[in-house]
């Protein structure tokens, strides 16, 4: 048992948090910064601001630095994630391809499709997004209806994704499609994963408002879109195999990051609840209001000693398997239960955006809202269960 | 960065398990159920001094190991997992009051002894379902003799030494077969110990000279951060056992563990019981590097545990059916022993009021806390 990071980690920690303090300007660290632009300009500028963190040395961080990337460890990389949420730096605007779609690339991918894909991902010049899910095919991804017709030199797209996160912003996008009819009622066969422009007239992208009143996500139409018949990730065919590998990149992941980011936001609720009365005393003094601040904050630190346990896995070359379905459950979950406590402690303050003078709680509003997104969000909790308990606990189906 | 046991704490838990599988299984507990004993079977209570697993603590110029408390939790997690009886805790316990309170000359007396297998410890630290701090001792003041109501005790009847705590944080040493120290035997839901009434009437002490309400709260979490590995333990093999039984059980043509319905709750269970087996590992890690959030981690890992293990036996009776609600179904083993170490050294409510006076009453809750198991928040003792 040793919680120290090795010294070349640590002096990547001071290379990190010197650049941090030089280049992430105060104002954009305060929730209040962001409030105030809309979603394209929110988009904008954290595009601008991730692009110029690359250029300084930070994208990629585990990547080799053949494809753009830093070349350094599994814990240089939870470093960067820990770092990046104690400074509230604006979170990525690529999260699908980094998350999934690069670390597929470099698995199946050919040595063109590395050098055309990865860098300009890492580096912010190609957005990508994902498109997984359709009105008819969610938790059930097999039932997608996307057709991908072949047309000798390219295939011709139509159908409809929904969903899809940074749809109004995307470049390209990875997607699930049909390129032949399922064989024999199995759903899982005949599906390719397409690698599309999103600049061309047969895409069209619509945003979707979310319950917090933003547009993250939004649909995507395809009518006679094109996409070349090289821009195949993995094999014609080999859609389902490829999409279950690209959504077992998570897995390695710790959530150190989240971790940071729900413990400031526990900290917030707190130093909310010392200001709210309530019954003659404040919130933070109340029995019921503490037990329930203390069982979250109870998951919040399990969820920091089960990230140390998939880092000290993972730096050792372990593969987690099916257990680490559990790291976005437990995350999510302990989000939403400092979501719940924060909505507690408010109570009727929750409805408005200043719950007594002095007190700005919009932000935080959003995030608890946000907070019952990632219980449904790649792989329901409800899907995680059913993974836990067959693959790892050995259920019968 | 290595949140693991070391290869020797896992060749100590191969060897407990081992140990207890071959020679200590559930048909050595249920004799325990099923007869009347003294709930200290010789066989084991002989391996457990053999094997060092009573020496574990002590310094090594006491004849001791020397080793850390991560190492003992090692050992309780193994012995809740087997629910195994006897007063090895309370002896632990005797130990780390001498160990930590003794002055030279009464460590030098008492400790080898204790390695040697010659001290059968029972301790008095906290009222019965007292918040386990110096205010919660069963004792007002301590002098030469000692007099008070110290409730249920374990082992008292067996016990060769008794430490008892007083409210101005004295550890005092009785001998339980002197005068003025009643023992009314009660007898125990859970067999795998023995509860003991006793009161104390001018009973001659001795004050371990050493003693402090600091290191009274030290003795205090060291314990829960013990019974909570002992949790831990109890609700692993709750669920392992029910997931295996509920592989085979067969109720509409298939196995029960098929139907989602008891899938999701047993997957949920098992993120639980990890995350109390993490927050019992980290508890005692931060007491052997002496973490400042040591405090704050024995009541993550008591209550967490406790939380886990009432989940796992309950699911354990459920998820067995009918038979899980029998006598000759070992599921009534797992619930009792876990309803006594959730109320030993402060329940879940408890250790969440603790955690709220130190996270949110304390000096403070840093917007950047660290995440390498050093907490710089404040870390109010919880003395009075």
């Amino acid at each position: 048992m040793d919680l120290r990071h090795t010294e070349a980690d640590e002096d990547f920690r001071r290379e990190l948090t010197t650049w941090l303090d030089g280049n992430l300007p105060q104002d954009m660290r305060e929730n209040a910064f962001w409030a105030d632009l809309s979603d394209d300009e929110q988009f904008d500028a954290r595009r601008t601001w991730e692009k110029g963190k690359a250029a300084a040395g930070f994208a990629g961080i585990a990547w080799p630095t053949e494809y753009g990337g830093r070349g350094g460890t599994p814990t240089m990389k939870a470093i960067y994630d820990e770092e990046m949420a104690k400074a509230n730096a604006p979170r990525t605007v690529n999260p699908l391809g980094l998350a999934f779609l690069a670390p597929t690339v470099m698995v199946l991918g050919t040595e063109q499709q590395k050098q055309d894909i990865i860098k300009p991902l890492l580096h912010c010049e190609t957005i990508w997004c994902q498109g997984f899910s359709e009105t008819g095919a969610g938790s059930d991804l097999a039932a997608l209806q996307m057709r991908a017709e072949d047309q000798g030199d390219h295939y011709l797209l139509n159908g409809q994704k929904i969903w899809t996160t940074n749809a109004m912003h995307g470049d390209r996008i990875f997607t699930l499609a049909r390129t032949s009819s399922p064989e024999g009622g199995k759903k899982h066969a005949g599906i390719s994963m397409l690698l599309v422009d999103m600049e061309q007239p047969g895409i069209e992208a619509r945003p979707l408002k979310q319950m917090t009143g933003e547009a993250e996500f939004g649909e995507v139409f395809y009518t006679d879109a094109l996409c070349p018949k090289d821009a195949v990730l993995g094999g014609e065919g080999n859609g389902w195999a490829t999409a279950m590998l690209l959504l077992s990149f998570e897995r390695g992941s710790s959530a150190i990051g989240q971790y940071t980011e729900f413990r400031r936001q526990w900290s917030a609720v707190v130093e909310i609840a010392q200001q709210l009365e309530r019954d003659g005393r404040t919130a933070a003094q109340d029995p019921t209001i503490r037990q329930q601040l203390a069982a979250a904050l109870v998951e919040l630190e399990c969820l920091k000693y089960h990230s140390w346990h998939v880092l000290t896995q993972t730096s050792q070359g372990r593969d987690l398997g099916f257990e680490a379905s559990m790291t976005k459950m437990m995350w999510s979950e302990t989000f939403r239960r400092v979501s719940d406590a924060y909505e507690d402690v408010l109570g009727t303050g929750f409805q408005v955006a200043h719950p007594q003078p002095g007190l700005s709680v919009e932000e935080l509003t959003t995030m608890a809202m946000w907070s019952r997104s990632c219980t449904i969000w790649g792989g329901s909790q409800q899907v995680q269960r059913t993974v836990v308990a067959e693959r790892v606990l050995g259920l019968p189906r | 960065m290595q949140f693991q046991l070391t290869d020797e704490q896992r060749a100590l838990q191969d060897a407990v398990r081992s140990y207890l599988r071959d020679r200590f299984g559930p048909t050595q507990v249920r004799a325990l159920f099923d007869t009347d004993t003294d709930g200290v079977p010789a066989d084991l209570w002989k391996a457990v001094n053999e094997q060092g697993w009573l020496a574990v603590l002590v310094p090594e110029e006491h004849d001791g190991l020397g080793l850390g408390l991560l190492d003992a939790s090692v050992i309780s997690r193994a012995f809740g997992a087997a629910t195994v009886p006897g007063p090895w805790l309370s002896t632990i316990l005797v130990g780390e009051a001498l160990r930590l309170a003794g002055s030279p000359a009464q460590q030098a007396e008492h400790l080898p002894r204790l390695t040697e297998g010659l001290v059968m410890g029972a301790v008095a630290l906290v009222r019965n379902g007292a918040t386990p701090n110096p205010a919660g001792a069963p004792v007002e003041v301590g002098g030469d003799s000692l007099t008070g109501d110290l409730g249920l005790v374990e082992y008292a009847e067996a016990a060769t030494t008794l430490v008892v705590a007083s409210r101005d944080g004295g550890l005092h040493l009785v001998d339980p077969s002197g005068p003025g120290v009643t023992i009314t035997p009660q007898s125990s839901l859970d067999r795998t110990t023995k509860l003991a009434r006793v009161v104390l009437d001018g009973a001659a002490a001795e004050r371990l000279e050493g003693s402090s309400p600091e290191v009274l709260q030290e003795v205090l979490d060291r314990a829960a951060v013990l019974v909570a590995g002992d949790l831990a333990g109890i609700a692993r093999k709750a669920l392992t056992d029910t997931v295996e039984y509920d592989k085979i059980r067969q109720q509409f043509g298939k196995p029960v563990g098929s139907f989602q319905a008891i899938k999701h709750d047993l997957a949920d269970l098992h993120v639980a019981v990890t995350m109390a087996e993490h927050a019992a590992t980290y508890a005692a890690h931060a007491f052997d590097i002496d973490a400042p959030d040591k405090q704050l981690a024995a009541s993550i890992a008591k209550s967490k545990a406790a939380d886990a293990s009432r989940t796992a036996v309950s699911a354990m009776i459920q998820y067995h059916g009918g038979i899980g609600y029998t006598w000759e179904h070992d599921s009534h083993f797992y619930f009792k022993r876990s309803k006594r170490q959730e109320a030993s050294y402060g329940d879940v409510a408890q250790h969440r009021e603790r955690i709220a006076q130190l996270l949110i009453d304390g000096a403070g809750h840093p917007a950047a806390p660290s995440t390498t198991g050093h907490e710089s928040s404040g870390m109010a003792a919880g003395v009075a």
